[in-house]
């Protein structure tokens, strides 16, 4: 055990992402013996005294190495590139102001952006010289994906099986990302708390797999969750069985029924005909041209069965069953060599072999996109694109990339990643003390089912109208039902409810600027709440995770937790004077600084979300607070203030998210210089949610093994 | 398997279900005339309060509320080897009364807490695997291939199941990742995941071993896979062999259910409801389904996770407490909740002796019970909620019958792994292996 163990905890999960400067060049490709001599002299002119100045004291010096971090061992360059994982770390400490610690002395701002810039060139160094290719990217589809790729495969008309993940149903089809208009009146229903959306049209007779849970700090999708078991594979057989034998699956519900399943008219070779039909299917399921021997190996499976006396139709249903058992439909994985292996090959290969490991990669990457975007399949136009070569043409890809986001298949996406980011399922569980709040109760209900769609609507609205990524911070509108203007407007205009099945949405402006953007929605404020009382810190944590992408480590605290009701002694304090009691201790004050003020700054919201200016026991509550150090606010709105102010680490922070969320992977010191360029091109473009999307799908990690034929586009979308 | 109304389903979790006759299978499943030996891991999170488990802990200290990333004991332990015969039982071990002389109190083991995840994500997760600290590449939990799958590896290759997981984590959210819910891994990376649902156990015991595709699907899907395989990198390729394993796996388990069928059809287990079940009741009803799968030989290794490690999410604790309750939380808060925290850790440990009742109250072909055939084990991986230290962890190992000194307290020597419980536990169902995790060796005085 590390003899400070608090230290290295409160040090790493301080670190921030942020590059405060925006857009940093990557090292360029020189001479690598000139770029060698030039980081060596870049360490020992830029880095190395500021490290014996200021830092190897506590860090390593004569009998103290704090928070298990040793800058002491630092001694010349290759030292610091072997490890690119500390370089990152520093990078966040240096950035965010957070080390050298106050009583250290700051440093000047000049020396401090020298040694950024400086530590930067030495983290591309670093990950250029790094074998990351050990680790598996193969993983098999989780249930949401797995449910939409069958449904679309065979054009069903239904869900496969009921989804809790989705969290809002679409009624009367709204959402029409190709109008680039959200309607102002939306019908929706939410998942689990309304009783009748579980009702969905389904195919009767199929029990889904259990959900896959979610990454810590990450999404449902990520490689390292998801495996297979004996378990699972079983279940996958069985599945694959009940779907193909639902009584749901007949004509009028399958689309490809007619050229798939239907018994063909003519007497040509059935053989022929088997072919003529598995080549295209098994192409769309498996996302991947198929070889003669596996469409033969199919086509002889059929005939088997039809030789045995089944229908034609019968036959085909069985073939398909296998298909979608197979691991080439059930696994993602790619097969081409990553951009950073080919980008170093450098011995020669046959031409034929370069084409053919070019089109693996265009495949790789229209999957890519397509379980980004779509959470599903690539159709037969994306597939066809890559085969000839086409996607990776720049205006090509951006063509495809145009025609999904405006497919109304991108609402997978919004089924998918908005309340994953917002960790929204926590107000599933967010149960408010029915004596304190009677009025988030109704009947069998809870409003949260009205609340937890508010957000969801709000990231729609900003995706398809392509608004600036600010509008989740600090929106001008909202979605809104008579519900919830009624208990959050104040203007008692909303009327009662309505219905538990179909909730009508209707967009408002927001001119209180209390109001607007996912922060300060009922639903967060609410879900990051005990059924007491507000959650401060576990709000501060919250905002810092999903604003910031800077996920604190769990409470380090070495106190107890306050009491649900105020003791005696206790009873006129202010939540924060009682906070402050209980936390003494120096090591944890120095992330609680950190994490805190994020939350009291939206003490004014009740625990259901509801403003209020005093607490209960009269005192006035105290929101004020800085943010990263540098911005003072006083009340909300400040506080908003002081987020868009930073609005360009926020940017960059749901880069991280959304290109994690891409490449279904945690992200490492070698997307850093990516999430920088994402960051900065969206930002030059107005902080456009859609030129991040499209900036993601052209980040070199996401292209995978595809150089992009030409000049990078710069065009926005 | 006939139908069952709500009424004779609940006097069967009453414990009255009937003994099941001794079946032949269970002494063909070990390949010989003996009686199969068993191993059972009943898996505790979220630690226990140490002033009512520990002997000679009643007086110490009470954590003031959550000491976070602590990881050690605020009170006294003996730092000394010790051996004593097991004599009063503390408030949490009463339960254990008609036990005592089949049963080990084993203080003093330790694991070690690899830097880089939370704190509770190691519990669960990394307790019955120990790999050494910082020695898996490309992952921050040291998980390896965990004890239950090594153990099947050796006395699970006759049985339809290897091993089989049980969870009584009833939660509908989706709080937590995958190493709050889940002990058993077949490897890194390689969940081994459990069941929750009564239904769905007893269907996949008793669900008649049918295929659930043609033997011609998989043979087809097979080719796809070897086909597939050659086009992935290194990595991929071998994290793919889980696919090789499952179809595989499935195969040989739908072949010994198809020679088990007539067996089976004897056992006389009532399918177990839909309707909700209080808490006591369905960890009974998940605890006698285990039972059942243990004695018919259908599996000689199982692990039951009693419910999810951390996961903040109050549970109903019928006949506990009035309203819903989150473990965890009050277990951050152990000032305030000290005596509710115990009423649920006796709780939990009542179960764990409905479970030993079960299986001692089965007869086998030799005339020893099924407990005596089984080492069955209750742990925690921490040796205190509020503490979340790593370190004395509460465990206490039934079963054994002959092989197995038992009535004892054994205090292993401060820092002693727990792997070496594991390792002694390997050995004792027949392996021959030296080393297991990070073990350093064996824990003697459990041994005849």
């Amino acid at each position: 055990m590390a003899r400070y163990p608090f230290l290295l905890v409160v040090l790493v999960h301080s670190l921030g992402w942020m590059n405060i400067s925006g857009v940093v060049s990557p090292a360029t490709a020189q001479d690598p013996v000139q770029t060698e001599a030039s980081g060596r002299a870049g360490f020992e002119k830029k880095v190395l005294p500021v490290l014996r100045r200021k830092c190897v004291r506590c860090h390593g010096g004569t009998d103290e190495v704090r928070g298990d971090v040793n800058l002491a061992i630092l001694v010349d360059q290759s030292a610091l590139v072997s490890d690119p994982e500390l370089i990152q770390d520093l990078i966040r400490v240096i950035d965010l102001s957070e080390m050298p610690p106050e009583d250290e002395g700051e440093l000047p701002g000049k020396i401090r952006s020298s040694l950024l810039n400086e530590l930067r060139q030495q983290l591309e160094l670093s990950v250029a010289r790094q074998d990351r290719l050990g680790l598996a990217e193969l993983r098999r589809m989780n249930r949401f994906q797995y449910n939409n790729a069958v449904k679309d495969l065979f054009e069903l008309k239904s869900i496969v099986f009921t989804l809790p993940e989705r969290m809002m149903r679409e009624h009367g089809n709204y959402f029409k990302p190709a109008s680039g208009k959200m309607p102002d009146h939306v019908k929706v229903g939410s998942r689990p708390l309304g009783k009748s959306q579980m009702i969905e049209k389904r195919l009767a007779g199929v029990a889904a797999f259990p959900q896959d849970l979610r990454a810590e700090h990450g999404f449902d999708n990520r490689g390292d969750q998801l495996s297979l078991s004996p378990l699972l594979m079983d279940a996958f057989l069985g599945l694959s069985k009940s779907i193909l034998e639902s009584p749901d699956f007949k004509p009028p519900n399958v689309g490809i029924w007619h050229d798939f399943f239907a018994a063909p008219e003519g007497a040509a070779s059935i053989r022929d005909e088997l072919s003529r039909r598995l080549r295209p299917f098994l192409t769309r399921a498996f996302r991947r041209p198929v070889s003669d021997a596996s469409v033969n190996r199919y086509v002889d499976y059929a005939s088997r069965q039809i030789k045995q006396g089944n229908s034609f139709t019968d036959a085909m249903k069985q073939v398909a069953g296998a298909v979608i058992a197979s691991p080439r439909f059930l696994y993602l994985y790619s097969t081409s060599p990553r951009a950073d292996a080919s980008a170093s090959g450098g011995e020669a290969v046959a031409d034929d072999r370069v084409a053919s490991l070019d089109r693996s990669a265009d495949l790789d990457l229209a999957s890519r996109m397509s379980f980004f975007l779509w959470g599903s399949l690539p159709d037969l136009e994306l597939i066809e694109m890559a085969e000839t070569g086409q996607l990776r043409q720049p205006e090509v890809l951006q063509a495809q990339f145009r025609r999904m986001m405006s497919d109304h298949k991108l609402k997978r996406f919004c089924d998918s990643f908005p309340s994953q980011w917002l960790q929204l399922e926590r107000i599933i569980s967010s149960v408010p003390n029915r004596d304190k709040f009677p009025g988030f109760y109704m009947s069998k209900y809870r409003h949260s089912m009205h609340m937890m769609l508010e957000p969801l609507l709000l990231f729609e609205a900003v995706l398809i109208e392509n608004l600036p990524l600010t509008q989740l911070i600090d929106s001008d509108f909202t979605y809104r039902s008579p519900l919830l203007r009624n208990a959050y407007d104040g203007s008692g205009s909303g009327g009662k409810g309505g219905g538990v099945t179909v909730l009508n949405f209707t967009r408002q402006e927001v001119t209180d600027r209390r109001q607007g953007g996912v922060i300060t929605s009922p639903a967060t404020m609410t879900m990051t709440s005990g059924p007491e009382r507000t959650k401060p810190i576990t709000r501060g944590a919250w905002v810092s995770t999903v604003i910031f992408n800077l996920p604190p480590e769990p409470p380090p605290a070495d106190v107890p937790p306050l009491e649900e009701k105020n003791s005696a002694a206790e009873l006129d304090l202010t939540l924060r004077e009682r906070l402050a009691i209980h936390r003494e201790r120096a090591d944890c004050a120095g992330c609680h600084e950190k994490i805190d003020p994020l939350g009291f700054a939206l003490e004014n919201y009740d625990p259901i979300g509801k403003w209020r200016d005093t607490y209960d026991n009269g005192r006035e509550i105290d929101v004020s607070g800085q943010l990263f150090r540098r911005h003072q606010f006083s009340d909300i709105v400040g506080f908003k203030d002081a987020i868009l102010a930073e609005k360009d680490r926020f940017v960059r922070g749901f880069a991280g998210h959304l290109l994690s969320f891409a490449l279904a992977r945690e992200l490492g010191p070698q997307d850093q210089s990516e999430l920088d360029r994402i960051a900065a091109a969206t930002i030059a473009d107005d902080d456009r949610i859609q030129t991040l999307v499209r900036e993601v799908v052209f980040s070199k990690p996401f292209l995978g093994g595809v150089v992009l034929s030409q000049q990078h586009l710069t065009t926005s979308p | 398997m006939k139908s069952t109304s709500r009424r004779n389903f609940l006097q069967s979790v009453g414990g009255v279900l009937v003994a099941l006759p001794w079946l032949e299978s269970v002494g063909m499943a070990a390949g010989n005339s003996t009686v199969a030996q068993r191993m059972v891991h009943y898996y505790v999170p979220i630690g226990v309060v140490r002033r009512g488990f520990f002997p000679g802990e009643a007086d110490h200290v009470i954590p003031k509320g959550n000491l976070g990333n602590f990881f050690r004991s605020l009170g006294e332990q003996d730092p000394n080897f010790a051996v004593k015969p097991l004599e009063q039982l503390t408030p949490t071990l009463e339960p254990l009364e008609p036990f005592k002389h089949k049963i080990n109190l084993i203080t003093g083991m330790d694991r070690a807490f690899q830097q880089g995840t939370d704190v509770h994500a190691q519990c669960a997760s990394c307790y019955l695997s120990s790999a050494k600290p910082y020695t898996i590449q490309g992952s921050a939990w040291p998980i390896d291939r965990t004890l239950d799958h090594t153990v099947a590896d050796h006395v699970g290759r006759e049985t339809p199941f290897s091993t089989l997981e049980f969870s009584c984590n009833s939660h509908r959210d989706n709080k937590e990742s995958i190493h709050f819910d889940n002990i058993s891994w077949y490897g890194t990376g390689h969940l081994a995941p459990s069941i929750r649902d009564p239904r769905k156990m007893y269907d996949r015991l008793f669900g008649t071993g049918q295929a659930t595709q043609s033997r011609e699907v998989t043979d087809l899907v097979l080719e796809d896979a070897r086909d597939l395989k050659r086009d992935l990198s290194y990595a991929d390729s071998q994290k793919f062999a889980e696919y090789f394993d499952a179809l595989r796996s499935i195969e040989t388990q739908m072949k010994r259910l198809q020679r088990m069928k007539t067996e089976l059809a004897t056992v006389d287990f009532p399918e177990p409801p839909e309707t909700y079940l209080p808490r006591g009741q369905y960890i009974r009803l998940m605890g006698d389904l285990m039972v059942v799968a243990l004695q018919t030989g259908l599996t000689n290794v199982a692990t039951f996770m009693i419910g999810p490690e951390r996961w903040d999410t109050p549970f109903m604790f019928e006949g506990l407490f009035d309203k819903p309750r989150s473990h965890h939380q009050m277990s951050h808060n152990q000032t305030k909740f000290i005596d509710d925290l115990l009423r649920v850790d006796r709780f939990h440990m009542e179960q764990y002796v409905y479970i030993l009742n079960r299986m001692n109250s089965i007869q086998e072909a030799d005339g020893s019970s099924l407990l005596d055939n089984s080492l069955v084990t209750y742990g925690s991986g921490l040796g205190d909620g509020a503490t979340h230290q790593y370190n004395d962890l509460p465990i206490v190992m039934a079963g054994g019958g002959d092989r197995v000194k038992s009535g004892q307290h054994i205090n292993m020597p401060e820092g002693t792994p727990l792997a070496n419980l594991w390792l002694t536990q390997a050995q004792l169902m027949g392996m021959e292996i030296d080393s297991f995790a990070d073990s350093e060796g064996v824990i003697g005085s459990l041994t005849v």
